[in-house]
């Protein structure tokens, strides 16, 4: 595709934007993380609002324009960002009371990723979300995100 | 799930550009529809088989009957009258059965191909039967006396037909194939021939389903390249100028007025809305896609399905479509008063809880695999302990209306698939179906 190829070019010569923008969310996941450690300290067993900060993390961690890019520097530094914000998800249950299916997809998406690294406290994870998103989304969800071409993670 | 309206300023052909920027909008504009709770597992629904070995079908089912004609159809047609089917059972031939009073009776067998046929049509107004296969050629049969006569239409193809349909006036058909390309056949009178006209170099993979706009010019193709493409098949002498609306005048043979590239996995089964107003097809990523307007100002619509991919679509209505596949059970969307549409339920109740355990889903994906080898040995006896529980029993590969007279709601309709049933399906009783 013609199209496609075009728009690898140009985000190849913008390496550094992309860069710089994973950098961004990185801080944005890490101010959110750090919320949740300290309400957590502060009301011991607070529950709710404590529980919601990793999500938002892992949305954030997942939101944003596509890569775009087939430069391994890019994919495994913005990889090091979602990994920081999965990991830090406990109640997996939880987590799907607040993350909206649009982004199911893509999160099938990391996943695989995770699971593709073979470090097992990762694949511990990502098999306990996945069950609970493959009961939530179907095996639609599993298709869309094999057949996937957009976003490169 | 409501995506956004694409509109095209200049021209009437459309870039893969513009529809890739838009394609990855609607991305993640699409909502997952909520799914009704499975039904509980129900005894009287098992399987209304076909007539020769079991007692009238409980009324209260969808499906009106169930025939096992074969271990595999690849695809099926009606005639005119709906008393006779042809099909291919996953072979060289083509059977034609009539149904006498109480049961199923082989009239015909039509074998002049070499290899699989994968596409039947019957013309309803001229009673001829046009058949391809993956030997690259096609027949025209038409019927003198009782016997049905072929007369070989030369694609030009160097690969495979797939599918073919009859133009809504049958002064022409339709051939999608393996080579890339489709075919426009219509019949010269002075040499007594069928003409293959190719539209080539516009599609980049194999063009796995046709359709024709009810303008008898239009078609719309889908291909494994994931794209789905609007064409004119204007050929001078046969069709006339001023016959059809007219932005269309200047169309030429060939000529591509659309490329929609919403699927980035292979596409099937394009259908038109019976008034050619909207457009509908299915990605191999469990979408399925509603265009509007695809000659003038497209705007389209994906919606994002649970389980497995469509194979092949029908418009009951404007507003009603019904989607097979993979899933093994017809799927019901419809369109609301704004034009939105969304999936409504599984046409089949399934008779299995959906909260099975790992290990069952693993026993049912074998029961799968050997239920293909094991057809014939248990096809006269109909079993309760179907893993899926429903009609059909492996993917829906075809869907055909079973239509009566002009009327422009199809209100029943007819499928098959690798289970090698055909199963009648009656939707008036069953389906809102929105006008």
């Amino acid at each position: 595709m013609a199209s496609s190829a075009a728009a690898y070019l140009d985000a190849d010569e913008n390496l550094e934007a992309i860069i710089s923008r994973i950098e961004q969310k990185s801080r944005k996941i890490e101010t959110l993380l750090k919320q949740v450690t300290h309400l957590c300290a502060s009301r011991r067993g607070g529950g709710g609002g404590g529980r919601s900060k990793p999500v938002e993390a892992l949305k954030t961690a997942l939101e944003g324009t596509p890569l775009k890019t087939r430069d391994e520097r890019c994919k495994s530094a913005n990889w090091i960002v979602v990994h920081r914000a999965m990991m830090a998800i406990r109640d997996v249950d939880g987590m799907f009371n607040s993350l909206d299916p649009e982004y199911y997809d893509i999160l099938m998406k990391y996943l695989y990723r995770g699971l593709s690294t073979g470090d097992r406290p990762t694949c511990d994870q990502c098999l306990k979300i996945h069950e609970k998103l493959t009961e939530k989304a179907g095996l639609g969800c599993i298709l869309r995100s094999l057949a996937d071409t957009v976003n490169t993670v | 799930m409501w995506a956004a309206v694409v509109g095209v300023p200049n021209g009437p052909v459309r870039s893969a550009d513009e529809w890739c920027t838009s394609s990855s909008v609607f991305r993640f504009a699409s909502k997952f529809q909520p799914f009704p709770p499975p039904s509980p597992p129900s005894t009287s629904a098992s399987a209304t088989a076909a007539p020769r070995r079991s007692p009238p079908p409980p009324p209260a089912m969808a499906a009106a009957a169930i025939h096992q004609f074969a271990e595999c159809i690849t695809c099926h047609a009606w005639s005119p009258d709906h008393s006779m089917i042809a099909f291919c059972p996953n072979n060289n031939e083509v059977h034609i059965y009539k149904f006498f009073t109480d049961k199923w009776e082989k009239l015909h067998v039509l074998s002049k191909h070499d290899q699989i046929v994968s596409g039947i049509d019957w013309s309803r107004s001229s009673n001829k039967i046009v058949t391809v296969s993956h030997d690259r050629n096609s027949y025209v049969w038409t019927q003198e006396g009782h016997d049905w006569v072929p007369t070989l239409v030369i694609l030009k193809l160097n690969r495979a037909a797939l599918c073919v349909q009859w133009s809504p006036k049958e002064n022409k058909f339709a051939v999608g194939s393996g080579a890339k390309s489709v075919c426009i056949c219509y019949y010269e009178q002075d040499n007594n021939w069928w003409i293959s006209k190719v539209v080539r170099k516009k599609h980049e993979s194999s063009v796995t389903s046709v359709a024709w706009h009810p303008n008898n010019i239009l078609l719309a193709t889908t291909s494994t390249d994931g794209k789905c493409r609007v064409l004119s098949t204007f050929i001078k002498g046969v069709d006339t100028r001023g016959s059809h609306a007219s932005t269309s005048t200047d169309w030429k043979f060939g000529e591509q007025i659309a490329q929609l590239d919403l699927s980035s996995m292979w596409a099937f089964g394009v259908r038109w809305s019976p008034s050619g107003k909207t457009l509908a097809y299915a990605g191999h990523n469990s979408m399925i896609y509603f265009i509007d307007d695809v000659e003038t100002s497209p705007a389209a619509q994906n919606l994002a399905l649970r389980d497995l991919p469509l194979r092949d679509i029908l418009f009951l209505s404007e507003r009603t479509v019904i989607g097979v596949g993979f899933d093994c059970n017809p799927m019901i969307f419809s369109a609301d008063e704004t034009g939105l549409w969304s999936f409504v339920r599984y046409l089949d109740e399934r008779k299995v809880t959906t909260s099975t355990s790992r290990a069952s889903q693993l026993s049912e994906a074998f029961g799968k695999l050997y239920g293909q080898s094991k057809q014939v040995a248990s096809s006269d006896t109909v079993e309760p302990s179907k893993p899926r529980g429903g009609v059909h029993e492996n993917c829906i590969t075809c869907i055909v209306p079973l239509r009566k007279g002009n009327d422009s709601i199809v209100k029943r309709f007819s499928t098959s698939g690798l289970d090698g049933k055909i199963v009648v399906w009656d939707a008036e009783n069953h389906i809102d179906i929105k006008k």
